[in-house]
Order: structure tokens, then C-alpha cells, then sequence
């Protein structure tokens, strides 16, 4: 059977190649053991996954279908073996929440599809990778291409949505590890992309990029539970929504909007065609802005004030966070690589009070902020550079940052790209285009 | 932007990106046109298409953008440009429509053409291609329990037209695909297929519940793309294809597994496919795809919907 061993060898290569399913962090405790060896160099552990996959690849083999021998029947190609291959073997830290109580930090990995722990005194001006206290990694977790990340210190439970591949909110305990099930997890609009806590209402918030919507749900709420509301329409401002902060103390829900607005209608296959819309409204670009809604709002509302504006120098916001003690909210802003820090009850085209960006910073493509108000620090999330950052809590300027958190070596590049799905080559700088 | 003899954890060459863009952070489409270097790109969540230079890079500002009441567009998802024919196609799931500008145009400007209504077998729409050379346009449509697969039009169609062919059914194990792509040369019909599983009802529409919405109970759902048994492939078709029919040519099994591939993309003149998916992509070498098939389908069925 030529063809049968063929595709053995090609699963082989592929996963010696370093896209396999081992968890991201075996390959960084190998690294650690024996620093010397080849970054792709596979554990003991992953050894054994790759042994009970092809178990299961010989399995389909033989039992039809796709991966039959006679299908297609008389076609050119089949088991083909790429010629190169592109892809980032670490995680890449994406939604980040903090817990005073506990001191751990928690991050999301959109790369890998996992969920990193680590101690508030993580981090170093080490080149080498951090060891997470807890990781949750593999396909029983159902974490997707996920997105933003909360905490709640008193359950001992943290939360994350997945922006794609497979619509859910999931929800992990501190004493879970590995590839395990959600203690409970909640069906949630297609593109939801962070939450927010509200201990005292019992509610999370859930912003929905596509719809311009904010919804809320219990926080307990699983299963298929209904929003109980939902902030969404024209007159609130919501414009390709990302992160989200429930100030419970000012009845207040904070926004970071990229601007993007269309008057979105049904789409999916299994929808029918929607055409009475009323005016129809076409797509527009506003200015990015943070946006504070009622926090009790519902429906088409206006936005209780806005940052937006010139002066703000806001560039694809991310997540934010609220220091209650400081009165101000700080947000990963991707699109300069820079923390601007805004007074909470601003409004209007303002500057932000201080901005951390520069050289010396370190950041690159942030995506999510968190305030330890206790220890007087500040976390962010790369995307851009397999890193996460502290800052002392009112940093400014080009700082150098107090420790960094690294999933990977230090000077590790990055694909840069998640969830991809077009591509196009341009013939005449030999390059492939592939849009985020 | 990639170089294309890129391999292992590597950085982009180039990035457009930022707020000046008028990009997002969801885009579904690319196109490139080699004749006039322009780089186009759908903003689906503004209703929008963006026209860049082709070596654009940072936060550059496109040189044009097509968005406004004119232009019909809610939701474009994929993108092709006819550089032969001085087009731009767009097509828009939420309008289950297939949309044509002026490669120039820019602003608030109506289509050329618009193929659209019951007819053309359109729904969620999330590829298109065209063949400026034998005149057609191919479209890859899903439809929940219906019609799924490519759709092929003549290139000057316009309105409610039923399409001059269509390749899917049971033979032909297509059902969650996206990006699709034509050689020029051979008219050969490249398709990305994510998986094999038929995209589920899914539990909200837009952001309200779906009534009477009933979960399928499946433990491994989410990233469909590691499904063992319902791994995606690269598909392609001759160019007068037609019916239920499979592939005349694949590339399947752990080359394009862990990609799920959606994405696809050509260079013909060395015999290169990139399969794009997930987080990463990978180049074959088949240069036999580029060549005119010699015999004809296999199971070939006229009319296969």
C-alpha cells in the first residue's frame, strides 16, 4: 500500500514540522530542559498524541470518505505534501483580566486556541519563556480563534469568548488544567468579542462586533439563555464594538469602537433574504471612540458621552480597563502600539492624560489592558510579538517596561494573522497577500 | 504580505494596517490586480471596498473606496477584479447578490450589473472568481439544506439569471468552502474547502436568539477544521464542469489539515497553490493542476442540483 505509507510519512513530516496538536507550553518545558535543542522538537507527550492520531488517520483511511484511496476516483493530487509551510507554533496572548485577590493573570491564546495562567509576579527581563501556573488547551475546552478574557475572583472562575470557530462564551475554574470541558459555557452571537463581570447586578456584558450590539445575559447563563437586554441601533454610537468594562460603581458600560459600521442583515445560509429594512442605511467609517451607555440601558440608546476625536489618538481601541482608585480608563490601542490613558469622565474630542508607546515600550499590536490597582502596575497583551508587558501604573512616555511575560523565545517572529480565509499572489513582488 | 518562498514561523514582509486604512480586523476577501498593482479588499462590516496601490504599506489610506447608497452593498464578503474587462466583483451574503463595478469607480457609485433573486440558487455567498478569457464568473454559495456549491454564470449576466452551471450534491462532498479561484490559462476552477460537514443552523440571528432553534449534539464542535473525518481539501474543476460531480483534481489529507483551508490562492507560472486557513498557510507544487484535463468528468451529471 504506497499510497497508504505515503500518507503516514506526510503526517509524520507535518507534525515534526511543528503544527501538530501538542500544547504550546510542552515545547517550552522541553526548550527549558534542554535549551540546546530544536524549538520544534516534539515531548514525550506530544509523541504520544501523534501516535494516537495516526492511529485514527489509518482508521479514516480505511473507512471512506475523503480520505479513501478511490476518492476521488481518477483524480489528479491527493495526499500532496506542502512544499513550505507557514505557521506559528506558540500562543499569542489576545484578551488579559486580572484578580487582586488571588494575584494571577489571565490571558487568552488565539494562536493555539488556549488559555494561559500566570502569577502576578510572573515575568523577567529573561529571554526565555515564562511558565504559566495553569494552562487550558485542547479540542474539550472548545476555545476557538477566542478574544477577550474576565475574572471573577470570588467564584474562582474566569471567562472567554471566542470570536470565531464556534460562537460560545466558555467558562473555566482556577483547578482545571489541560484539555478539559467548560464548568459551563453560553451560545453567544456569531463575532462576540470580550466580557465584562458586574458581581453586584450578576451580569456579564458581551460586546458584538457585526451587530454594533452590547448584549447582557446572567452571569451565570448557559446553555442557549436569551441576552436580558440588549444596547443596539443608530443612536448609540456602537461602531464595530471590541472592548468592554462594566463600571458597576458609575452604572456605566465603557466601549472601545473601531468605527466600522454597516446596517447589518442575515446572512448564513439558513437565513432568508431580508429586504425590509426600512431606509436603507449604506456602510460608513466614524472615527474610533469610547463610548459610555447606561449600564441598565436597553435598545436604541445614546451613549450617555463620548471620546472621539482628532485629539484622542485613538487607533483601533481594544480592550480596556478601569482604575476606579485614579478615575481612568486605560486601553490597548493596536493601531499605534501605544496605552492611552483617558480621565473616566471625559468626553468629546479630548487627549488622553498619558500615553505609553515607544522604542522602548515594547509594544507591539496590543490587544488587552488590566490594572493591578494593588501593586500599582500595569499588564498588557501583544499580539505582535509573543509577549505581554508590565508598567508601573502610571507610567508615561517611551518606558521601558518592569518585566516581561514571553510564550515563546525572545526575538520569536509571528505569522501576524488569525483565521484566515482569502488569500491572493501578487505576481509582481513574488509575495502572497492574506487579509486578518 | 508573505514572501512567496516563505516557510516555518515567519513574519510578514509588509503589513496594511491601522485606523487610515479603513480595514478591520474582519475581512473575508482579496484580490490582486497584476495588470494595474492594485490590492482590493471588502470591508464587510462597513460595506465598503477598498483600493490600495500594491505596494502600499503601513497605515496607507486606500486610493479609493467604493461605499454609499448607491452602491447596494451591506455586507461584501469576497472580491475579484477583471483586469481585462476593467471590472471589480463583489459578492454580498446579505444581499445574496453578485455585484459589478468599474475597475475605476470610487465613492457612491451604483454597479454595472447585479446578479441577484431566486433564480441564480445565490445565498450565503463566499466566493467569487472570474474568467475574463471564456466570459464567466464563479461563485461559491452555501445554502442550509439546499443548493451548495459553485455557481457558474456567464460574465455578462445581470439580474435574476439561473446559472449556466453547477457543480455540487452528494458526489461531490462540497459543502463548507470559501475562497475560489480561476486560472487564467486552463479556466481550471480552484475551490477551498474548510470540511466536509454542512454549515449548521446557527443559534443566533445576528444578535437575537433563532426561534426554535434545536442544538446538534456533538461534544467536538467548534474548530471543524481538526475533524478526522470530515477534513476539508483543494478542490479543482475543469472549466466546462457541470452536476455532481468530485474533484478532477485534490490536494487532501494532513497537507491541508491543519489549515481547514478557506483560502486559495494561485501562481501558475511556477506551478504553485497556497492553501490559506486558520493560522498559516501552505505552498504545493502541482503543476499538473495547470494543465487543461484530458478526459472528462467523472459521473458527470447535467443539471445536478
Amino acid at each position: 500500500m504506497p499510497r497508504r505509507l505515503l500518507f503516514l510519512t506526510l503526517t509524520v513530516a507535518l507534525l515534526l514540522l511543528g503544527i501538530g496538536q501538542s500544547p504550546p507550553q510542552a515545547r517550552s518545558r522541553e526548550r527549558a530542559a534542554a535549551p540546546a535543542t530544536d524549538p520544534y522538537e516534539e515531548s514525550d507527550e506530544a509523541c504520544a498524541i501523534d501516535a494516537a492520531m495516526i492511529a485514527a488517520l489509518q482508521e479514516q483511511f480505511q473507512a471512506g470518505g475523503v480520505l479513501a484511496d478511490n476518492w476521488p476516483p481518477d483524480a489528479l493530487g491527493g495526499l500532496v505534501p506542502p512544499l513550505r509551510s507557514v505557521h506559528d507554533p506558540y500562543p499569542t496572548y489576545d484578551g488579559l483580566a486580572f484578580d487582586p485577590l488571588a494575584g494571577r493573570v489571565i490571558m487568552s491564546d488565539e494562536n493555539r486556541h488556549s488559555m494561559l495562567v500566570y502569577d502576578r509576579t510572573a515575568g523577567s527581563a529573561s529571554t526565555a519563556v515564562t511558565e504559566p501556573i495553569q494552562q487550558i488547551f485542547g479540542r474539550r475546552t472548545q476555545i476557538g480563534f477566542v478574544a477577550g478574557v474576565e475574572v471573577d475572583p470570588v467564584r474562582q472562575e474566569f471567562y472567554t469568548v471566542n470570536n470565531d470557530g464556534g460562537d460560545k462564551l466558555v467558562v473555566f475554574t482556577y483547578d482545571q488544567q489541560g484539555d478539559v470541558v467548560p464548568t459551563r459555557s453560553l451560545v453567544t452571537p456569531h463575532q462576540s468579542w470580550d466580557v465584562a463581570l458586574a458581581p453586584k447586578r450578576d451580569e456579564i456584558a458581551i460586546s458584538v462586533q457585526q451587530s454594533n450590539a452590547i448584549s447582557f445575559f446572567r452571569r451565570a447563563a448557559s446553555g442557549h439563555d436569551a441576552p436580558v437586554r440588549t444596547i443596539r441601533g443608530l443612536s448609540t454610537e456602537l461602531h464595530d464594538p471590541h472592548g468592554v468594562f462594566f463600571d458597576e460603581q458609575h452604572n456605566e458600560i465603557i466601549t472601545a469602537n473601531h468605527g466600522n459600521w454597516t446596517q447589518i442583515r442575515p446572512y448564513t445560509s439558513y437565513d432568508p433574504l431580508v429586504t425590509d429594512v426600512g431606509e436603507y442605511k449604506p456602510g460608513a467609517f466614524y472615527l474610533p471612540s469610547i463610548t459610555f451607555h447606561r449600564a441598565d440601558a436597553n435598545g436604541d440608546v445614546a451613549p450617555l458621552r463620548v471620546i472621539q476625536g482628532s485629539l484622542t489618538r485613538l487607533n483601533w481601541p481594544m480592550g480596556l480597563d478601569l482604575d476606579a482608585q485614579r478615575g481612568e480608563i486605560a486601553v490597548a490601542n493596536y493601531g499605534d502600539d501605544s496605552i492611552l490613558v483617558f480621565a473616566r469622565g471625559g468626553g468629546g474630542d479630548v487627549q488622553p492624560t498619558r500615553v505609553i508607546r515607544g522604542p522602548a515600550t515594547e509594544i507591539v499590536g496590543p490587544i488587552s489592558v488590566a490594572i493591578d490597582a494593588k501593586n500599582d502596575e500595569i499588564w498588557l497583551a501583544n499580539y505582535g510579538d509573543h509577549t505581554a508587558l508590565v508598567f508601573p501604573r502610571t507610567a508615561a512616555g517611551n518606558v521601558k517596561p518592569k518585566r516581561i511575560i514571553r510564550n515563546a523565545p525572545a526575538k520569536t517572529p509571528t505569522c501576524g494573522f488569525t483565521n484566515a480565509s482569502a488569500a491572493a499572489f501578487d505576481t509582481k513582488r513574488d509575495a502572497l497577500l492574506v487579509p486578518n | 504580505m508573505f514572501a512567496r518562498l516563505a516557510n516555518g514561523n515567519v513574519a510578514p514582509i509588509r503589513t496594511i494596517e491601522g485606523q487610515a486604512t479603513n480595514l478591520s480586523r474582519t475581512m473575508h476577501g482579496l484580490a490582486y490586480d497584476a495588470v494595474n498593482d492594485e490590492i482590493i479588499v471588502p470591508v464587510a462590516l462597513s460595506g465598503a471596498i477598498l483600493i490600495f496601490r500594491g505596494d502600499a504599506a503601513g497605515e496607507t489610506p486606500p486610493i479609493r473606496v467604493i461605499q454609499g447608497t448607491r452602491t447596494g452593498l451591506v455586507r461584501p464578503q469576497t472580491i475579484a477584479v477583471d483586469a481585462v474587462n476593467d471590472e471589480i466583483l463583489t459578492a454580498d451574503p446579505a444581499r445574496r447578490s453578485v455585484f459589478v463595478f468599474d475597475r475605476t469607480a470610487t465613492g457612491n457609485v451604483p454597479p454595472k450589473r447585479v446578479i441577484t433573486g431566486p433564480k441564480t440558487g445565490l445565498v450565503d455567498i463566499v466566493g467569487v472568481a472570474v474568467d475574463p478569457l471564456r466570459n464567466r464568473i464563479v461563485a461559491s454559495s452555501r445554502k442550509g439544506n439546499g443548493a451548495t456549491g459553485l455557481f457558474v454564470f456567464d460574465r455578462l449576466a445581470n439580474g435574476d439569471v439561473p446559472p449556466r452551471a453547477f457543480i455540487g450534491g452528494p458526489k461531490s462532498k462540497l459543502a463548507h468552502f470559501r475562497q475560489v479561484a480561476i486560472d487564467p490559462a486552463t479556466g481550471n476552477i480552484f475551490l477551498a474547502q474548510q470540511n466536509t460537514r454542512m454549515k449548521r443552523e446557527e443559534a443566533y440571528v445576528l444578535d437575537k436568539p433563532r426561534e426554535n432553534f434545536k442544538e446538534e449534539k456533538d461534544e467536538e464542535d467548534g474548530d471543524d477544521s481538526a475533524r478526522l473525518d470530515q477534513m476539508g481539501f483543494i478542490a479543482v474543476y475543469g472549466p466546462d464542469d457541470n452536476g455532481d460531480i468530485p474533484p478532477r483534481a485534490i490536494i487532501k489529507g494532513p497537507g491541508v489539515r491543519y489549515a481547514g483551508a478557506g483560502g486559495v490562492a494561485l501562481n501558475p507560472k511556477k506551478g504553485e497553490l497556497f492553501a490559506v486557513g486558520g493560522n498559516g498557510f501552505q505552498t504545493f507544487l502541482v503543476p499538473e493542476f495547470f494543465k487543461p484535463f484530458s478526459r472528462p468528468p467523472t459521473t458527470l451529471q447535467p443539471g445536478g442540483r
